[in-house]
C-alpha cells in the first residue's frame, strides 16, 4: 500500500490513520466506558482514625527537633508498630478467620476482576494477603500523629466490619506491647524487692538466733555495765582488805577477821568470775561475741538499706511505667458509608480517553519524523 | 507530509537509522576524540563523583549514623541525575554545530536530537553499569535486588529526559533564553532531584511535595530495585509516565513545527 495507487484522497489517509487511532484511542476508550460504566463493582470505603496515646516523650532539643521532624518524622513507635501490624499477615490471618475475609471478597455480587482469585486459579494465602493490601490503606501523619485507616469493600456493610475489627486488632496490639513494656519494667524492680525483703529477714533471723545462744542482747551496750560491776567488786575488795589490815593492828583476836577474809575470798572470785565473763573465756566473753554481733548487725543494717532503696525503685519503676503506657484512643469511629465513592467512572474514562489520545498524538508524531527519510 | 507523498514506514526507518547511527559515530568522535582519555571520562567523573561522596559519608559516619548503604546511594542518585541532566543540556543548541549536515537530503532535524539523545542514554547507562560492576568487584556495593525494577526505573527516567530535552532542545531553536536559564536551572534542581535525599527521610507533607518532581520519582524507582528492602522508596510511575508523555507530546509537535526553521545557511 505505499504505491501511489493506493493514495487515493480522502479514504486512504482515514485508511492509514485508521489501525493506529483505532488501537490507540477508541479501543482503550471504550474499554474504559465498558468497565467503568457498566461492569465495575461499587466500592465502599469506611474510614477510622486513632491516635497512639501516651507514650513518654522526652523534650526535644533544637537539634533533635530538626534532625527529627525533617530525617525521622515518622510518628511515634507504637504508632508505627499499629500501622505495621495492621498491613500484616498476621493481622490479614485474624481477620480471615474462617475464611470470612475471602468469602466477603469472592461474593458473585462483585464483578468477576474485581473479585478475589476471579479465576478460581490462585486462592493462596499470600494472593488474599497482595489482594488484601490493595483495599486496606493506613496512614501516619507524622505530625499529629493521627493515624487514618480506610477500608475498601464492596458493601458498605463490609467495609465498616473490618475496619471495626481491624481496629480492635490494633488496639490489642499496643496494649500487647504497652503491657508488655510495663512489665519489663517494673520486674525487675519486683525481683529486687523479693529478694532484698529475704535478706532482711534472714539478717534479722541470724540476729535472733545468736542473741539467744550467746545470751547476750548487745555486747557494746553490757560490756560497760560489766566493766562498772567489776569496778564495784574491787572498790569493794579495796574496803574489805583495809579493813581487815586495820582490824588485825587493832585487834588481832577478833571473830570479825575470818569472815572478812571469807567476804575477801568471795569478792575475788566474783571478779575473776566477772572478768572472765569480760576478756578470758572465748565463748562467753563478750569481746567474743562482740566480733561476731558487729557482723550480724552490719548485715542488718545493710540489708534494711538494701530493702528501701528497692522499695523505691519499685515505686519510681512503676510511675514510670505509668507514664509509658500507652494505648489507642479513636478519634473517629468507622463509618458506614452510605454510598460508594470508588471507583470515580466518569473520572476514569476521561482520563483513559485523554491519556490515549496523547499517545496516539505522539506515535504519530513519531511516524511522521521517521517517514520524512523516505521521500 | 502532504497526502500526495506518502512513502512506506519500513523504508523510511532504515534510512533514518543509518543516518542516525552515522551521526551518531559522528558525535562520539567530536564529542571524546582521540585526545586524554577520550571516550573513557564517560565513566571516570560519574566515578569520582560516586567514590567522593563515598568518602565524604564514610568520615563523617559518628555524625550522621546512618546505615544505608551509600555507594549505592550515591550511585544511584548521581547517574540519574547525569542521565536526565544531561540530555537537555545536550539538545539544547544542538543544531549550530551541525548546521553544515543539513545539506544532505536525508539528515532531518530530528535525526541530530535523536543521535545526541542516544549517545547520552548510552554512555550515562554504560557508565552505570560498569560503575555498578567495578564498585560490586570491589566490594563497596551489593548487586541490586531487583534489576527489573531498576531497568524500569532507569527507563522511565531515560524517556523523561528525552521528552524534556526535546522539548527544549526545539525551544532553543526559537529562543536563546532557553539555554541561559537551563544552567541555573539545572543546578537548582540538582538537590531537588532525589539525588541526595531519600523520600521517606522527608517529613510526610514534604514527601507529597517531592514526588511532584517527576525525576525524584524516577530515582526512587531504581533506588527500590537497588536497595528492595534495605530502605522504603516512595514513588509513583504512573505520574512519571504521564509527565513524560504528556512532555514528548509536546516536544515532538513542537519539533514536527520547528523542522523546517533550520536550513544549512540558518
Amino acid at each position: 500500500m505505499n504505491e501511489r495507487g493506493n493514495e487515493l484522497p480522502g479514504p486512504s489517509r482515514r485508511w492509514w490513520l485508521r489501525p493506529l487511532f483505532v488501537t490507540c484511542v477508541v479501543l482503550p476508550s471504550l474499554m474504559a466506558t465498558l468497565w467503568f460504566g457498566v461492569l465495575a463493582s461499587d466500592v465502599y470505603v469506611s474510614e477510622s482514625r486513632f491516635i497512639v496515646r501516651g507514650q513518654d516523650k522526652a523534650t526535644p532539643t533544637a537539634l533533635g527537633l530538626l534532625l527529627n521532624t525533617a530525617a525521622l518524622g515518622h510518628g511515634t513507635p507504637e504508632s508505627s508498630a499499629a500501622q505495621s501490624y495492621l498491613l500484616s499477615r498476621d493481622a490479614l490471618a485474624a481477620l480471615n478467620h474462617g475464611n470470612a475475609y475471602a468469602h466477603a471478597y469472592a461474593r458473585p455480587s462483585i464483578a468477576r476482576l474485581d473479585r478475589f482469585d476471579p479465576l478460581g486459579l490462585g486462592g493462596s494465602f499470600e494472593d488474599l494477603y497482595k489482594y488484601y493490601l490493595t483495599h486496606v490503606r493506613v496512614d501516619t501523619d507524622s505530625a499529629a500523629g493521627i493515624t487514618v485507616l480506610s477500608v475498601r469493600a464492596y458493601t458498605a456493610a463490609d467495609a465498616r466490619a473490618f475496619n471495626e475489627r481491624l481496629l480492635r486488632m490494633a488496639e490489642t496490639t499496643v496494649n500487647r506491647m504497652s503491657a508488655r513494656a510495663r512489665q519489663d519494667l517494673i520486674t525487675s524492680a519486683q525481683h529486687e524487692v523479693i529478694d532484698a525483703k529475704a535478706a532482711a529477714r534472714n539478717a534479722s533471723a541470724e540476729m535472733a538466733r545468736f542473741r539467744n545462744s550467746a545470751g547476750v542482747i548487745d555486747p557494746t551496750r553490757q560490756a560497760p555495765i560489766q566493766y562498772e560491776l567489776i569496778a564495784k567488786l574491787q572498790d569493794e575488795l579495796i574496803e574489805a582488805r583495809s579493813d581487815r589490815r586495820q582490824l588485825t593492828i587493832i585487834a588481832p583476836q577478833s571473830a570479825q577477821i575470818a569472815a572478812l577474809d571469807a567476804r575477801i575470798a568471795e569478792i575475788g572470785t566474783r571478779i575473776k568470775e566477772q572478768s572472765g565473763l569480760t576478756a578470758g573465756n572465748r565463748i562467753r566473753s563478750l569481746a567474743a561475741s562482740s566480733e561476731a554481733y558487729e557482723r550480724l548487725s552490719l548485715d542488718a543494717d545493710f540489708a534494711a538499706k538494701r530493702l528501701a532503696a528497692a522499695l523505691a525503685s519499685l515505686e519510681a519503676a512503676e510511675n514510670e511505667a505509668q507514664r509509658k503506657s500507652s494505648y489507642v484512643e479513636r478519634i473517629v469511629e468507622p463509618g458506614l458509608p452510605d454510598a460508594a465513592i470508588e471507583p470515580h467512572r466518569l473520572r476514569a474514562i476521561v482520563t483513559t480517553l485523554a491519556f490515549s489520545l496523547v499517545v496516539w498524538g505522539v506515535i504519530t508524531l513519531l511516524i511522521a519524523g521517521i517517514r520524512e527519510h523516505g521521500s | 507530509m502532504t497526502a500526495h507523498h506518502r512513502p512506506a514506514l519500513g523504508p523510511a526507518l532504515a534510512v533514518q537509522g543509518r543516518v542516525v547511527f552515522a551521526l551518531l559515530m559522528r558525535e562520539v568522535l567530536t564529542r571524546y576524540g582521540r585526545h586524554n582519555i577520550g571516550f573513557l571520562w564517560l565513566f571516570v567523573e560519574p566515578m569520582l563523583f560516586t567514590l567522593g561522596v563515598t568518602v565524604l559519608w564514610s568520615l563523617t559516619k559518628s555524625l550522621h549514623g546512618s546505615t544505608i548503604p551509600i555507594t549505592a546511594f550515591a550511585l544511584t542518585g548521581y547517574s540519574s541525575v547525569l542521565l536526565w541532566r544531561n540530555m537537555p543540556g545536550r539538545c539544547i543548541n544542538a543544531v549550530e554545530p551541525n548546521r553544515s549536515l543539513f545539506y544532505h537530503r536525508h539528515v532531518r532535524l530530528p535525526d541530530i536530537f535523536a543521535a545526541r539523545l542516544l549517545l547520552e542514554l548510552g554512555g550515562a547507562t554504560m557508565s552505570f553499569i560498569l560503575l555498578g560492576v567495578i564498585f560490586c568487584g570491589l566490594d563497596l556495593l551489593e548487586p541490586p535486588e531487583d534489576l527489573l525494577t531498576v531497568m524500569t526505573g532507569w527507563g522511565l527516567l531515560a524517556w523523561f529526559g528525552m521528552a524534556l530535552a526535546l522539548l527544549l532542545g526545539t525551544l532553543s531553536l526559537r529562543s536563546e533564553l532557553v539555554e541561559k536559564l537551563w544552567h541555573p536551572f539545572s543546578y537548582l534542581t540538582f538537590p531537588l532531584s532525589g539525588a541526595a535525599f531519600m523520600v521517606d527521610a522527608l517529613p510526610r507533607d514534604v514527601q507529597d511535595l517531592a514526588l511532584y518532581l517527576p525525576m525524584v520519582d524516577g530515582v526512587e524507582m531504581v533506588r527500590d530495585g537497588y536497595f528492595g528492602s534495605y530502605a522504603h522508596a516512595h514513588y509513583d510511575a504512573g505520574y512519571l509516565v504521564a509527565v513524560s508523555l504528556i512532555l514528548s507530546l509536546l516536544g515532538l509537535s513542537l519539533l514536527m513545527l520547528s523542522r523546517n526553521l533550520v536550513t544549512v545557511d540558518g
